[in-house]
Parts: C-alpha cells; structure tokens; sequence
C-alpha cells in the first residue's frame, strides 16, 4: 500500500464525514436517528474489517462482541446503577474480555473452520441472552442509562445529537484504526494474513497478533453496541442474532476488505439499500443476498475497490 | 431421574443425533473433499421439508414426500454445483464460502415467497402414528423410525465408502486430491456425485424431520449451526467423524435440556469448546494440520 493510496482513503472518509455532517444539518427527526445508525454501524464495520480485512480472520459472530457491549452497558446502568459515564468504558471492557476469551478458542482453528466457530460462538451468545432471566429474556431490557451531557449542552435522547456524537466517534475511531494498521503491529497482521506459514516461519508470533487483533476488533465492536445500546435505549437478542453478524460481514466485503472506509462505506450503502428495499418489497432480504452473491462473484475487491481501480484507470487515461 | 426416564432420554438424544447425522455426513466429506463448506445446507434441508410439505399435502401420502424431498434437494445441489461452484472452483474454498452465505438469505426469502410465513408439518405416516411399548417403555413409533432411518443411512454410507470403486475414489479424493487426480482418477466427477448425495441426505432430513419438528423458513439457520458443530467436533472429512460427532452432540443437547435446563442450550457449544481444546483438528479428523 502506498502513499498515495492512504491519501486516496483519507480524502474518501473526509467526503464521508461531510455528507454525514451536511445530512445532520439538512435531515429531519428520522433521518437523523438513521444517520445515527448508519454512524453505529459504520464503527461496527470497520471494528470486522480489522479481522476479516487485514487479519484474514473471516469472523461470523462479530455481532457477539457488539451485542455484549450493548448488553453490559444496559445491564451496569439499570441493574448495577453504575453512572453511565463511567458504566459506557466498563461494558466497551467487558466486550474486550470476552473476545479475548473467545478469540483463544477460535484462533487455533483457521479458514472455513474459523467462520463455523464464530458462528456457534455468536449464536451461543443469543442462546443465552434468550432464555436469561436476568436480561429480560427475548424481552431484552429498557430504559438504558444516558450519560449527562448538559455540560456540552448535548442530550442522547436527542437523534440529532446521538448522531452527532456517533459520528464524531465514527471519525475518531477511523483515525484510531487507520493508525494501529499502519503502525509496525497493523503491518505484521497484513503479514500473518498474506503467508502464515512465513510470518511463523520469520519468528512471529503468530497466534499472539491474532488474539490482539480479535480483542481489539471485539473492544471496538462493543463501543459500537454501546453506542447502539444508548441509541434506541433498549437491548435485546436481536442484536446478537446470526444475522447481524452475516450483515457486517456484508457490509465489510460489499464496501471492500481491508481500506477501512470501504466498510464503512459499505455500511452506508446497506442501510440506505435496505430501507429502500424493504419499503418496495417484503422480500428484500432476497435482493440484498443476490447483490451480495453478485459483489463476490464480480467484484470482490468491494465498492471501494472498484471505484479506486475506476479512477485510476481514468486518471492515468486522461 | 429413573431408568424409564433415562431410557426415554436416551431415545430422544438418539433421534436428534441420527437427524443431526443426515445434515452433517454431506458437509463433513465434501468438506473432506473439496475443502469447502456449504453455509447454504441448512438451506437444502428446508427446502426438501417444504417440497415435502407440498406433495404431502397433494397426495396425501408420507412415502411420496419422502422421495420427493430429497430428490428436489439434490437436484436443486446440482445446478447449484453447475451454475456457482464449478466456475468458482479457482477463486478457493474463501470465495464460495461467501456466496453459499450470501445463498442463505436468498433461500429465506424465496421460501417465504414460494410458501408463505407459516409454519407447517407433514403428519407422519399412520403406520408409524402410534407410540410402542417395549421394554416397559411408551415411545413414539415415527421417533423409533428416524433412529432406524439414520442407523440403516449411515450402514449404507460405510459400506458404500469401504466396498464400493466409488467409495475407493472418494477416499483417495480425501487422503491426497492431487495423487489420486494423477492416478488417472475423475477425482471431478466423485465431487460432484458426492456433493448430490450430501444434498440428498439433507433433503431426506428435512423430510423426517417435518412430523417432530415445525417446518418454516429460517429451519435452516436452527439446524446449520448444531449441524457445523458436529463437523467440527467429529473432524471433518470422515464419515466416522459425522457419526460420533452428531451422537455426541445429541446426547449432550438432549441431557443437557433435562439435567441443567437453565444452560439448555449452551451444553453443545461446552463441548465443543472443550474439543477444540483438548484436540482442534476435531475429535476424528481425516487429515492432520488441515
């Protein structure tokens, strides 16, 4: 990856950001909450690209780790009555902790294998958060806590300053990462990812960088379930069905594996294609299936990926 | 919990398991095969239960949807391995993972369509509607009959494996692709027939399964992840490993549910983790460092 690539990325998520900001201004009562969502799950996305991109760990049951986070913040603040401001850094913890558990297991398996044990891992997480009395089973739990913003004048029941915040997280979090993966350590996951056997055979070592990556992307998928949590005030086992998990990944492959903004622009493509689907058509799972078999198939560097080899075929026309 | 109960108990697991066995022989030997896993065979087993479901409903008879279903399925596998698999046979065992994903969306939502959002049953066969007591045991007829069906499947599987050229060419295919590929063996033509047959069995099973369990789209999902479960914990590749694993991991569901209900559904994902554990290639794994 060169220079001139990263710039490339840069410029795009400066675009991103943009639009986000001109749609809070310009948007009304909903269309902020969804640019809110879209700003959650943006987080979330590029939280499994770190994994599936860089890492080369396909993970089906990201949505564990997000739900967690969501579940751990609903719990602290109303059963604890932790303050939520203190309550948001323990349960983004908490998600950290359980993906370092996790990730011990998963890791010693790799490829095809690697996905089937995220996946009964994420649907594990469901099971429990179902029948759990505690959580308020398929019920889920209400009436989260939200942290006191009326210092900064800002309030999260509020969409337009939800989205606000999320976005200004989603940034945050995109300069974060796009650091850790240029750093020495982003280098070595890309290395495991291109030729394990090398990296191993080079004394790296291997399965330690691999449990960083995936506690880690766990962390930064919790602040996402966090945040999600405080978004709708409400947790529910719906956040960890396997299909949140089989929807990331979407976004992360459809956006482009291993750019960063590819996902997150992936991540708003599939929330704006979805509401428009599913207004048209109850079947619009369907569609969105068949899209998502048409990327792999056609276009597997993504999105992103496309438009980058686009424009450089035009520039270098022109 | 007394003997009758634990008998019982037994049975129930024993039924689970040879279901769970039907799913999981197709996915573990064409993974041992082509290294590939198809995310869409929960997808197959549904739609042999609803195609079942359907020339149930026509013709009246149990029997007609027993072969019907399966037959949909593996036909339904076959232009599924004509029209994706084989052109993408190049791209590797990553690539088609993601459209057999992509394909479990397609197939919920074409079920849904085709069939509606309701769930449905097949009745069972009214020679098979009683319950039997033998033994001092009151046990469902039809649930025996799954355990037979599982048992005389897997007999027929092992001896087809072990006694048969195909079953030969099937073993050579898993210990070494390349060598037996330059043997001179269609090593092709046995993934494919292979292939069919695993989508076959999983129709066969969403047919047996329709009187016990409800037949509805996102069935797929409820069986895919037990059934991944038990390739992992049996080893891929083998059809021992598909046995033990699915009895294992039915027995343990099964005692799990009655002895600690509040972690009903977590007892198959302990032993799972404990496997990998103590043995991450899986409990009978074909190929080692695989």
């Amino acid at each position: 990856m060169t220079g001139g690539e990263d710039f490339r990325r840069h410029c795009v998520a400066a675009v991103l950001l943009a639009a986000a900001l001109m749609g809070l201004a310009l948007l009304g009562y909903s269309g902020r909450d969804r640019l809110a969502e879209i700003a959650i799950l943006v987080i979330f996305a590029m939280s499994l690209d770190l994994l599936v991109g860089f890492t080369g760990l396909v993970s089906l049951g990201h949505a564990l780790f997000f739900g967690l986070g969501a579940y751990a913040l609903a719990g602290l603040t109303t059963m604890a009555k932790i303050p939520p401001s203190l309550a948001m850094p323990l349960a983004i913890l908490a998600a950290a902790i359980a993906a370092f558990l996790v990730g011990i297991l998963a890791i010693r398996v790799r490829g095809v294998f690697f996905i089937m044990i995220t996946l009964a891992f994420g649907q594990m997480g469901w099971a429990y958060f179902q029948r759990s009395r505690t959580f308020g089973g398929i019920g889920g739990i209400s009436g989260v806590g939200q942290p006191d913003l009326g210092a900064i004048g800002l309030s999260l029941a509020n969409p337009a300053d939800m989205a606000l915040i999320a976005i200004i997280a989603a940034a945050l979090v995109y300069l974060g990462m796009a650091r850790v993966t240029a750093s020495p350590f982003g280098r070595m996951l890309v290395a495991v990812h291109q030729n394990e056997s090398r990296a191993r055979a080079l004394g790296l070592p291997v399965q330690r960088y691999k449990l960083a990556a995936f506690t880690l992307a766990g962390a930064i998928a919790g602040l996402a379930g966090v945040l999600a949590a405080e978004r709708t005030n409400f947790v529910s086992p719906d956040l960890l069905v396997w299909t949140v998990s089989g929807e990331v990944l979407i976004m992360v492959i459809v956006g482009g594996l291993g750019t960063l903004v590819g996902p997150a622009l992936g991540a708003a493509v599939w929330v704006l294609l979805r509401d428009y689907l599913s207004a048209v058509t109850p079947y619009w799972m369907l569609a969105m299936g068949l899209f998502f078999v048409a990327v792999v198939l056609f276009a597997d560097e993504g999105l992103y990926g496309l438009a980058a080899r686009i424009s450089r075929r035009s520039t270098r026309d022109a | 919990m007394d003997i009758a109960d634990f008998a019982t108990q037994t049975l129930n697991g024993l039924q689970y398991a040879m279901l769970l066995f039907l799913l999981a022989v197709g996915l573990s030997v064409v993974f041992g095969l082509m290294n590939f896993v198809n995310l869409a065979h929960g997808t197959l087993y549904m739609v042999g239960a609803f195609v079942g479901f359907s020339v149930a409903t026509r013709t009246g008879s149990y029997w007609a949807a027993l072969a019907a279903g399966p037959l949909a399925a593996a036909l339904l596998g076959a232009a599924f391995y004509f029209l994706l698999l084989k052109r993408m046979q190049a791209a590797g065992p990553m690539k088609q993972v993601l459209v057999t994903f992509g394909l479990i969306f397609v197939g919920i939502d074409a079920v849904r369509w085709i069939w509606g959002e309701d769930s449905q049953s097949i009745l069972a066969p009214s020679a098979l509607g009683e319950s039997v007591s033998f033994l001092g045991l009151v046990y469902p007829a039809y649930r025996l009959f799954i355990i037979a069906l599982g048992l005389a499947v897997a007999l027929l599987l092992h001896l087809g494996l072990e006694r048969t050229r195909l079953g030969a060419v099937v073993r050579a295919g898993v210990d070494d692709p390349v060598t037996a590929a330059s043997l001179g063996i269609n090593v092709d033509l046995a993934f494919f027939a292979v292939f069919c047959l695993g989508c076959a069995l999983a129709g066969l099973g969403g047919v047996v399964a329709a009187p016990v369990l409800q037949v509805y789209p996102g069935m797929d999902v409820a069986i895919l992840i037990p059934t991944l479960i038990v390739v992992v914990v049996g080893g891929p590749g083998r059809l021992s490993g598909a046995f033990w694993g699915a009895l294992l991991i039915g027995m343990a569901d099964t005692f799990g549910k009655v002895m600690i209900p509040d972690f009903s559904g977590f007892m198959i994902y302990a032993v799972m983790a404990l496997v990998l554990l103590l043995r991450p290639s899986g409990l009978l794994a074909a190929r080692h460092g695989s």
